[in-house]
C-alpha cells in the first residue's frame, strides 16, 4: 500500500509464459531422470523444440505435466502409454468441467 | 498416539495374500489418487492407503506389525510394546528402515504418521543423505500458494512458510522452517508456476541452491469463476431489462463497470467485455452470463401486471414443440 517503501518481496518468473527449460532443468524441477523425460517425449506427452536431446527446450507447461505424469507412474504403477492415456483423459475431463462451471 | 489398522485401511482380512494386498492397494490408489479423484478427502485417504501399503507389502514389516497382535482396534490409544521389534532388520542403519538412499514405493511425497514412525523409524534421518556428494546443487522445492482472483488483477504479496531439510553443524539433516515474502505478478493464472531462482533447498558443500517453484491456485470466489484467462460472472436481470434492453452495473474483480444489455436478450446469453479478464500479454475476456429473475406476484398490482402481460402476448408459446 505504501508507495514509498520498496518491497523486499522476492520476484520470480512465470514458468508457463517466460521460461524454457532444458532437459537438465526439467529433471531437477520434477525430480526425475533424463531417461524418463525421453520416455515422455517418445510417448508424445512432451514436444520439445530442438532436434537433439542436448538442444531440447521444453515449454514451461511441461513442468506441471511431467510432475503429474511422474506421480501417476510412481503411485499407480502405470506404464508410460497408460499414463499418456490418463493425461489425455484428464485434459478432457478438465475441459468438460470448466465448460460446466461457466 | 492412535493405533492404525492397516488391514482395515486396505479393506483386506489379516489372512490376505501379498497378491490380494497388492490388488486392494492398486484399486484404492486409483480411486483416491489426488490427481484423479474429485473426492474432498482424497488426499488424506490416499496418504492412509499408501502408509498401509508400505507396511503390508513388505513381508518383514508386515510380520512385525502382525506380531503386535490382532486385538487392537483402529483409533485405540497405542504405545509400541518394549522390544516388539527384536529380531527385525529394519531398525538397523541410521535408525531408519530405509537407510541411506532408501526409497519408498510412495516416493518423495510419502509423509508417514506418528504411528508409522514409532514403529518403523523416522524417514528424515536417511532422506537426502544417500546421494550426498562432496558438492551438490540443492534440490528444487515445490509449494502451493492460494490467491484471490483480485490478486491476479492487481498483483499481490504473500508471505509463505517453507519447511526444508538443512544440514546441521554435526552433519545431520534437520527440518528447518523459514518464511519468504513473494511478489505474485499481475496476470498470473490458476495452475501456473512461479520460479524463484536460488530459493530452493541449500546446496551442499558450496553447491548452488536449488530453485523454488510455487504453484498458483485460486480461492473459490462467491461471484467470479475463472477459466484459464477468462472470468465469468452471473448477471441477473429483470424480465423488462432483458426484453427492453438496459444499462446495468456489473461487478468485475477490477471494480464495477457499466454494461449495455441489448434488447431482446435471452437467459444464458453471454455478454463479453473484451480484454477485461485476467491481464497479461494476452489478456483474457470477462463474460457476464445473463439470467432472468422473475418477480413474485404477491400484490394485486403485480398480479394485474402479469395478467395484462399475458393479454399482450396472446400468441406467445413458451413451449413451442410440446
Amino acid at each position: 500500500m505504501n508507495e514509498r517503501t520498496i518491497s523486499s518481496a522476492v520476484r520470480g518468473s512465470v514458468v508457463e509464459e517466460d521460461v524454457e527449460l532444458t532437459i537438465v532443468e526439467l529433471c531437477r524441477a520434477c525430480r526425475t531422470s533424463e531417461h524418463e523425460i525421453e520416455l515422455w517425449v517418445v510417448e508424445g506427452v512432451l514436444q520439445p523444440r530442438g532436434a537433439s536431446r542436448e538442444s531440447w527446450r521444453f515449454g514451461g507447461d511441461a513442468l506441471a505435466r511431467i510432475r503429474l505424469a511422474t506421480r501417476l507412474r510412481r503411485d499407480l504403477d502405470v506404464n508410460t502409454s497408460g499414463v499418456a492415456l490418463a493425461l489425455d483423459l484428464l485434459d478432457r475431463i478438465a475441459e468438460l468441467e470448466s465448460r460446466l462451471a461457466r | 498416539m492412535k493405533y492404525k489398522d492397516y488391514y482395515e485401511t486396505l479393506g483386506v482380512p489379516r489372512t490376505a495374500t501379498q497378491d490380494e494386498i497388492k490388488q486392494a492397494y492398486r484399486k484404492l490408489a486409483r480411486k483416491y489418487h489426488p490427481d484423479v479423484s474429485k473426492l474432498a478427502d482424497a488426499e488424506a485417504r490416499f496418504k492412509e492407503i499408501n502408509e498401509a501399503n508400505e507396511v503390508l507389502k513388505d513381508p518383514e514389516k508386515r510380520t512385525a506389525y502382525d506380531q503386535m497382535g490382532s486385538n487392537w482396534k483402529a483409533g485405540q490409544e497405542f504405545q509400541p510394546p518394549p522390544n516388539w521389534d527384536a529380531g527385525f532388520e529394519f531398525r538397523s542403519g541410521q535408525g531408519s528402515p530405509f537407510g541411506a538412499g532408501g526409497t519408498f514405493g510412495a516416493g518423495a511425497d510419502f509423509d508417514p504418521s506418528d504411528f508409522f514412525e514409532s514403529l518403523f523409524g523416522r524417514r528424515g534421518a536417511g532422506a537426502g543423505a544417500g546421494r550426498r556428494r562432496a558438492s551438490a546443487q540443492g534440490e528444487d522445492h515445490h509449494a502451493k500458494v492460494l490467491i484471490d482472483v483480485e490478486d491476479a488483477y492487481r498483483g499481490a504479496e504473500r508471505t509463505i512458510s517453507l519447511r526444508a531439510p538443512v544440514e546441521g553443524p554435526d552433519g545431520r539433516i534437520e527440518i528447518q522452517e523459514r518464511t519468504l515474502d513473494v511478489h505474485i505478478p499481475k496476470g498470473i493464472r490458476p495452475g501456473q508456476h512461479l520460479r524463484l531462482a536460488g530459493q530452493g533447498n541449500a546446496g551442499i558443500g558450496g553447491g548452488k541452491a536449488g530453485d523454488l517453484y510455487l504453484e498458483i491456485a485460486f480461492n473459490p470466489h462467491s461471484r467470479f469463476r475463472v477459466d484459464g484467462a477468462d472470468v465469468y460472472v452471473d448477471l441477473p436481470l429483470a424480465p423488462w431489462e432483458a426484453a427492453l434492453g438496459a444499462t446495468v452495473d456489473v461487478p468485475t474483480p477490477d471494480g464495477a463497470v457499466q454494461l449495455t444489455v441489448p434488447k431482446g436478450s435471452a437467459a444464458g446469453r453471454k455478454l463479453r467485455l473484451k480484454g477485461r479478464g485476467l491481464p497479461g500479454k494476452n489478456p483474457g475476456d470477462f463474460y457476464a452470463l445473463l439470467a432472468i429473475v422473475v418477480p413474485k406476484a404477491e400484490t394485486d398490482a403485480a398480479r394485474t401486471a402479469y395478467e395484462s402481460l399475458a393479454k399482450a402476448f396472446p400468441n406467445f408459446q413458451p413451449r413451442p414443440n410440446s
